[in-house]
């Protein structure tokens, strides 16, 4: 059992679930953020669950 | 602030990962050494990652933000040099006879090294204080939600505690430690936006520094003496008292880290698991207290933004943190910050139950009321210990709503007993002559001792229960002073009491002590990544300085 593949599965469904949500409502935003922290964070989860998922499968290689 | 669809999402499918974690674990279960210690098999890095998370509690994400909004970047010495050297000098000195003994929880290495009355003193009051700290940390995860999101503190302590208890419950050991490292990457990705986005906003670290008065910019200048910060502490006291004692005393000898690092699946795995987590650790103020300073300096900025008020007209510095995350997270986002805090306080929750159950089974269970008994009965009472554990903790929580008082007298009375531990292991560790009865009374001397400082010292209208003999300019400084104190007559009455007691044989102490334990092989080259991060660490102390 590697713990990488639950990290990785739920932090691409979680960045996942935010792009989505971002590119849906660009416009929504915080009250001193400018940009659109969803799609970014997202995006930066996605990366980051991905490569964990990838690192797992090399690993069981 | 109030939670979209979204953000409980975000939070639902968190809630759906630790539980299945716990889930995928249950069959892996099946003796007392995987249900307690992980079957000696958990890889460096996840080893790591947990000792570090472990320790980040929720009180901390919230605490070390409003701790930064009052006193400034000074709070990273509770990292800088309240933390890291310590870790450094437990995985390079320590560890090896902590894992070499084979000793399976701290209290037992003290059995092992000294006597039976020497383990159940520390076992019993270890017990104590992480049951009642875990009900203090609920306590403070049900205030919080309550007030920010308006959820009910029952459901919200029931809910917090009820998934921690059934992950634990399938998975031990194994899976808190998988699902710290789970919730560290949680807090540190949850967390990291806010950083980035308050710091753009400022002007980066350059522009707190122009923005706030010096002292709360600067680590190291303004403590040549106790009145010139606010914090109330010299340099001197600082080192000794917070560097040395507490924090020695504190990653050293709670087997609540150690625990993390003893499940290591080798020994070269155990003594890298601390200085690997340091590398985090190092990290972590950036994530935590750098937003306390944020919320100050967008105060001033006029941005809109400003620290809410108390009552009483002065900052809430409590509600840096949340009222940061409402104004930079948008709803998605902001579920993954709350969930973040929840995750945060899942881990810290976790470590306690695992400490606890271990500790109680093993070293309370076994040794006084039921020796000899068959490994499948103390899997069972480790698992029925651990939902008595979450219950007391529970209940811990509900009297600190109803008699806070009395939360605060039980911290400062650990505190009194933790004080002085870390002169017992050193003396244990490194001195062969030292003694069962020579550790014990040294333990009781430096509680006393801890007591007494505290009777007859007075600092914001705490303490001098006694008489008062002296005055410090802050709590901070009566606690490393407290901590001084402690630890140096448990050090010298250990000393005494053990020159006039018999010694222990040579024999009976091999792989217990220095001079008597084969040096450990350099392999993973330990010593050179200690030197790694105390050169990190001293370029990070330049650069605040």
């Amino acid at each position: 059992m590697d713990v990488r593949y639950p990290i990785g599965w739920m932090f691409a469904l979680m960045g996942a679930v935010l792009c989505v949500w971002g590119m849906a409502r660009p416009g929504l935003r915080a009250p001193l953020a400018a940009v659109n922290v969803n799609l970014w964070a997202g995006l930066g989860m996605l990366i980051f669950g991905a490569a964990m998922i990838l690192l797992a499968r090399r690993a069981r290689k | 602030m109030t939670l979209a669809p979204i953000d409980y999402l975000i939070l639902c499918l968190y809630f759906g990962f630790v539980l299945g974690i716990g889930w995928w674990l249950r069959r892996r279960v099946r003796t007392s050494v995987e249900f307690f210690q992980s079957g000696r098999s958990v890889p460096l890095w996840i080893a790591s990652l947990s000792f570090v998370a472990a320790n980040l509690g929720a009180q901390e994400v919230i605490g070390m933000a409003a701790s930064g909004a009052k006193y400034g970047i000074m709070t990273a010495h509770f990292y800088w040099v309240g933390a890291i050297p310590a870790m450094i000098f437990v995985g390079l000195f320590m560890m090896p006879f902590y894992y070499g003994s084979r000793a399976r929880s701290v209290p037992e290495y003290l059995r092992l090294r000294f006597d039976e009355k020497t383990r159940t003193f520390n076992a019993a009051s270890f017990a104590a204080m992480t049951v009642f700290s875990s009900g203090i940390s609920m306590y403070a995860l049900g205030r919080l939600f309550q007030l920010l999101l308006g959820w009910s503190f029952t459901a919200c302590v029931l809910l917090g505690a009820g998934i921690v208890l059934v992950y634990v419950l399938f998975g031990g050991l194994t899976a808190s430690i998988y699902n710290e490292v789970l919730q560290f990457f949680l807090i540190a990705l949850g967390l990291a936006p806010l950083m980035i986005l308050t710091l753009l906003l400022v002007g980066g670290w350059r522009g707190l520094q122009s923005r706030l008065p010096e002292v709360m910019t600067s680590l190291w200048s303004f403590t040549g003496s106790a009145d010139r910060n606010p914090m109330g502490v010299e340099a001197f006291s600082l080192v000794a008292g917070l560097g040395f004692v507490l924090s020695f005393g504190y990653w050293c000898t709670d087997f609540l880290l150690i625990q993390r690092a003893m499940a290591a699946e080798s020994m070269p795995a155990a003594r890298r698991t601390p200085l690997v987590a340091a590398f985090p650790k190092m990290i972590i103020p950036f994530l935590v207290i750098l937003p306390g300073l944020v919320a100050v300096a967008l105060t001033k900025m006029g941005t809109g933004y400003s620290l809410p008020l108390k009552e009483s007209g002065v900052y809430d510095y409590d509600q840096a943190f949340p009222t940061l995350l409402a104004q930079f997270y948008p709803p998605g986002m902001l579920g993954v910050g709350i969930t973040a805090l929840m995750a945060s306080f899942m881990s810290g929750m976790a470590g306690n139950v695992t400490a606890f159950n271990t500790v109680w089974t093993y070293d309370i269970y076994e040794t006084h009321i039921r020796p000899g008994a068959g490994d499948a009965h103390y899997l069972r009472v480790g698992r029925i210990t651990t939902v008595v554990g979450v219950l007391i903790s529970i209940g811990a929580a509900y009297v600190a709503t109803i008699y806070n008082n009395l939360m605060d007298l039980l911290q400062l009375i650990f505190g009194f007993v933790n004080a002085p531990l870390f002169a017992t292991f050193l003396l244990g560790m490194f001195w062969k002559r030292a003694t069962g009865h020579g550790a014990f009374t040294g333990l009781l001397a430096g509680t006393a001792g801890a007591a007494l400082t505290h009777g007859l010292t007075l600092a914001e209208e705490k303490g001098a229960w006694i008489g008062e003999l002296h005055r410090f300019p802050s709590t901070m400084a009566q606690n490393f002073w407290i901590a001084i104190v402690a630890w140096t007559s448990c050090f010298l009455v250990t000393i005494l009491v053990s020159l006039v007691t018999r010694p222990r044989p040579d024999a009976e102490m091999r792989g217990l002590v220095w001079g008597l334990t084969e040096k450990p092989a350099d392999r993973g080259r330990p010593l050179l990544l200690g030197l790694v991060v105390t050169a990190i660490l001293l370029a990070l102390n330049w650069y605040f300085w």
